[in-house]
């Protein structure tokens, strides 16, 4: 590939900062017509001139109309059970971000696709799209508005000593698997503290350096779950829901999870999965 | 009527324009607890930018001085509580204060903005001439401690947690950008001020035959708090370990906070000095409620974390039994609980 969906990223941060001013208090709340304006204009930033279809019922992204706290909210990707089996990415693009492409999930043929989940920041009202790429090329769109602004400068580091200790390190939950034939869902928890490098400090007018999750690797038996290339759109302390149908159903192995971060630090980790039968 | 408006005395209103937001930023503060909280202080600057008004109409050019109540002998408390009970939705202001001795004065908390700290100034210096020494800062929340430029010129130690400082890199510029954004030309003087004293365990200041022993503690209300024990009135101002009326605000570590009252409550005091609510209130049956809603917090997150309630829903089965027994329940409640549920989850 020549083009990394993650260049893309900065792409459209690059493209965001010289086309449109930050969110500052004087500005006027967008139109709905600038709004999707804005949406064209990302879309053509992530995906050129190919085809992204109304995913209709397909696809769906789901977060609360409301942000309780804009630097922790949860979204859904769903996708409907005939489309799932074709899904290779999954775009997250949050419109109105610093960053735009919050996610792109890179979907490894044991990857459920029918639903993953993760908790993102949000710096102003805004649409979130999600962008479903199948195995032949084709792309189908679904958006979702959303009031919450602030998140992406928000202080993080509600106790900054625990997340110094606690950095890199994850927890992995996995649901009752109370038939061999049902996918394995997991909870991935990562103690990373993802920051955006938006926050100054005001004694040295320096910004704090950002430092966040730019890859995960989630594999079963050394096959790829999927492929996360992120950036700081993603909450402190990233979490991840997702399911994977092993290739032997209802079989024993082991779920791996590796992570590169802007810093350019490992992490890596290894749970057992029993078999469905002690489960 | 703008929200900045209600419950402002109507003779006051026309001089709130200068505080009031755009609309803009309204829509921007979507946390409704910070615009409640914004909302205290814009009232509050507005009320003492009047003030200075009719102060300078009398032939005084001078600040007018904050209302203090002298809780025990030689200390000071302004509760703003009192001024917005009737309306919860107006009440967001701290408890700040300051403790004279024979030979020196200490601040505690300069309050939430330099006019606020002004006020504070005026209403030391109507009672003493002692030199202001020491100004406290018992944690990194702005209501608390954006006052604290207003004493500069008095060169005291300004005494904070050994990880303020830390605390105030990450969030000073956002809470300040805030506070100018709300407040507009009513913040102007307000600056982030460093401590230039650090406390990490105990630190004992001397007022001149007062002596106040400060605490370092734990991550609990946030990851800096200190407290404050007068020895000679045995006076315990805990700032915000202490809230009493208003909901509490989780934003340091639920299990530490529930920790630190265990520690608390055995120190035995005359009085105690919440963060908000009254200024003064009997200790340690005052922390009875705050315990009790940090353990349902507790108890009911760690139900939904379980039973696989996600974290955007969690809240509204969370700690219910609560709502009714504080103010702003459902401006924080929301917040803390997914604090919480950030925290349990690795449990």
């Amino acid at each position: 590939m020549g083009v990394t969906p993650t260049m893309l990223g900065r792409a459209a941060l690059v493209f965001l900062l010289l086309g449109f001013a930050l969110p500052g208090p004087a500005g006027a709340e967008p139109t709905e017509a600038e709004r999707m304006a804005r949406w064209a204009d990302l879309r053509q930033a992530i995906f050129g001139d190919r085809v992204v279809e109304d995913a209709g019922d397909l696809v769906a992204v789901d977060v609360p109309a409301r942000a309780e706290d804009a630097a922790v909210v949860p979204v859904a990707i769903r996708a409907a059970e005939t489309l799932a089996p074709e899904i290779r990415g999954l775009y997250l693009i949050i419109d109105n971000n610093p960053s735009p492409l919050a996610a792109h999930f890179l979907l490894g043929p044991i990857a459920d696709a029918m639903e993953i989940a993760t908790r993102v920041r949000i710096d102003d009202y805004t649409y979130l799209h999600a962008v479903a790429e199948t195995a032949d090329g084709r792309l189908y769109a679904a958006a979702r508005f959303i009031k919450a602004a602030g998140g992406c400068s928000a202080p993080a580091g509600k106790d900054q000593a625990l997340a110094l200790e606690r950095l890199g390190k994850m927890k992995l939950s996995l649901a009752d698997r109370s038939r061999p034939d049902e996918p394995v869902r997991v909870k991935l928890l990562i103690s990373h503290p993802n920051s955006s490098g938006l926050q100054m400090d005001q004694v040295t007018r320096n910004y704090i350096s950002a430092d966040f999750m730019e890859k995960l690797d989630v594999t079963y038996n050394g096959q790829q779950v999927f492929r996360l290339e992120s950036d700081i759109a993603i909450s402190e302390d990233p979490t991840f829901d997702f399911s994977f149908r092993p290739s032997d159903p209802g079989g024993a192995g082991v779920i791996k999870a590796e992570i590169l971060d802007s810093s350019q630090r490992h992490f890596s980790q290894s749970w057992p999965v029993p078999a469905a039968a002690q489960m | 009527m703008a929200w900045y408006q209600r419950g402002m005395p109507s003779r006051l209103r026309f001089y709130s324009h200068l505080g009031a937001p755009t609309e803009r930023q309204t829509k921007y503060l979507t946390r409704p607890g910070l615009l409640l909280f914004f909302a205290g202080i814009i009232r509050r600057s507005a009320v003492l930018a009047a003030a200075v008004v009719l102060g300078t109409t009398a032939g005084r050019a001078e600040t007018a001085a904050l209302a203090v109540t002298e809780i025990a002998s030689g200390i000071f408390v302004h509760n703003g509580v009192h001024e917005e009970a009737s309306a919860a939705n107006e009440d967001g202001i701290a408890n700040i204060g300051f403790i004279i001795g024979d030979q020196a004065v200490a601040v505690i908390d300069p309050g939430g903005s330099f006019a606020e700290g002004s006020a504070l100034r005026t209403a030391i210096r109507a009672r003493t001439d002692q030199p202001i020494r020491y100004v406290v800062l018992t944690h990194v929340h702005p209501d608390h401690i954006f006052g604290a430029a207003a004493f500069r010129d008095d060169d005291p130690d300004f005494v904070g947690h050994a990880k303020l400082p830390g605390a105030l890199a990450q969030r000073g510029d956002y809470y300040l950008r805030r506070l100018h954004g709300t407040l507009g030309e009513e913040a102007s003087g307000t600056e982030i001020v460093p401590p230039t004293v650090l406390v990490s365990d105990k630190l004992d200041l001397d007022l001149g035959n007062r002596h106040l022993i400060l605490r370092a503690h734990g991550p609990a209300h946030t990851d800096n708090d200190l407290t404050i024990f007068d020895q000679k009135t045995r006076t315990f101002w805990l700032a915000d370990l202490l809230f009493v009326d208003r909901i509490p605000v989780i934003d340091g570590s639920l299990v530490g906070w529930l920790k630190q009252l265990d520690e608390l409550t055995a120190i035995s005091a005359d009085r105690a000095v919440p963060g908000h609510g009254p200024a003064s209130v009997p200790w340690p049956a005052a922390a009875e409620a705050e315990r009790r809603y940090l353990e349902a917090v507790a108890h009911d997150t760690r139900a939904a974390i379980k039973s696989g309630i996600g974290i955007a829903n969690a809240y509204r089965q969370v700690a219910n039994s609560e709502r009714g027994h504080w103010l702003l329940f459902d401006e924080y409640h929301p917040r803390n609980v997914t604090a919480s549920y950030k925290e349990l989850e690795w449990e």
